[in-house]
């Protein structure tokens, strides 16, 4: 029996639709198998496609907003994945979704901050739905490294350490060069003294 | 993060220690005592303890601070949002901005540059924001994952 999963917010609805999948006995509430599903935004194109484009829209979104909570946005899917999201200025996001039809632009949407909360908002909702019983191999939140952290540590701070590793180095080479060198030592035994007493 | 829960919400002290008991977290967070206790391992507070939470305890708070952020996702939402009035956002800002100073003074160390920074009226604004654009990724039961990923990163 086909099912209906809606989750709302403000500036957008997700419908999933599919079926159990009865194979692995799942029961009559629950969606193993996606048949279809839309995105409604407000004031903008309604999304629709297949489950793979909404795996790509969960795996694409989801990290980019972990990424978005530590201060370090960086653009999550590359121009031959299906949907990619990027930052667009302050507060501003740019989801690229890539049509699978031949010669078809992509369609271009422009996120406010609280749009996109809302759209990780539905997709949460998704995914920790327990009805949707189908595994979405999303990575699993990573603490970020240093180096990707790169942007929201200040320059200064991130220059402190190899500057002063080159001064170290600079330092010890100069005092190094201006140490006087050892005299050799000549060959010959000192002459030895006789204590004569007197 | 919790003191911009108690900027944008006057009981948020007390919301905190309800929603505790609501998700089964009444040993860890039964009493304002137990709740303050764990609010005190933040270095920047004026009054430090020392030693780290357990980690059974940081997931609680962690847990209570999506709830918090989810339950207050309306206000956190009107902030960020493009599509509000100017006017009415810049008075929305300025309202959180104070009340997130006043609570600032009262129990974080002022010599710390990072509280400092928060209380700098222009250029805290961008940190200001980032607290409340990383409360509302974080809300709900979705974000457990992302913000303890974030208290975990490389810098923190």
């Amino acid at each position: 029996m086909k099912q209906t999963l809606r989750f709302d917010q403000i500036s957008c609805r997700l419908q999933v639709e599919g079926v159990p999948d009865v194979s692995t006995g799942q029961g009559d509430n629950a969606i193993g198998i996606i048949t279809g599903w839309n995105l409604q935004w407000a004031g903008r194109p309604e999304l629709e496609g297949k489950k793979e484009h909404l795996l790509a829209l969960i795996q694409t979104v989801l990290p980019y907003a972990r990424r978005l909570i530590s201060d370090a946005a960086a653009p999550v899917g590359n121009t031959t994945d299906p949907v990619e999201l990027q930052p667009a200025g302050a507060g501003s996001h740019r989801l690229l979704l890539r049509s699978s039809q031949p010669d078809t632009p992509p369609l271009e949407v422009q996120l406010d901050d609280a749009e996109l909360a809302d759209l990780v908002r539905v997709l949460d909702q998704l995914r920790t739905d327990p009805r949707l019983q189908l595994s979405l191999d999303l990575p699993p939140a990573r603490p970020l490294r240093a180096r990707e952290l790169g942007g929201r540590i200040p320059k200064r701070q991130r220059l402190a350490a190899p500057a002063a590793a080159v001064l170290v180095l600079a330092v010890t080479g100069t005092a190094s060069l201006l140490w006087p060198t050892p005299r050799p030592q000549s060959n010959q035994p000192a002459p030895a003294k006789l204590n004569v007493p007197r | 993060m919790l003191l911009c829960a108690e900027a944008l919400d006057l009981n948020g002290a007390e919301a905190m220690l309800w929603l505790g008991q609501d998700l089964g977290l009444g040993d860890r967070l039964g009493s304002r005592v137990d709740l303050w206790k764990h609010r005190c391992h933040n270095p920047l507070r004026r009054h430090v303890r020392r030693g780290g939470l357990e980690p059974d305890a940081s997931d609680a708070m962690i847990r209570v601070l999506c709830s918090q952020a989810d339950r207050l996702y309306p206000l956190l939402r009107a902030l960020l949002s493009s599509a509000e009035a100017p006017e009415i956002s810049r008075q929305r800002w300025g309202l959180f901005q104070e009340r997130l100073v006043e609570l600032l003074r009262e129990r974080m160390n002022l010599r710390r540059v990072a509280v400092q920074r928060l209380l700098d009226p222009e250029g805290g604004a961008a940190q200001r924001r980032q607290l409340i654009r990383a409360m509302a990724l974080a809300a709900g039961h979705g974000g457990f994952d992302r913000l303890k990923a974030s208290l975990m990163d490389a810098a923190a």
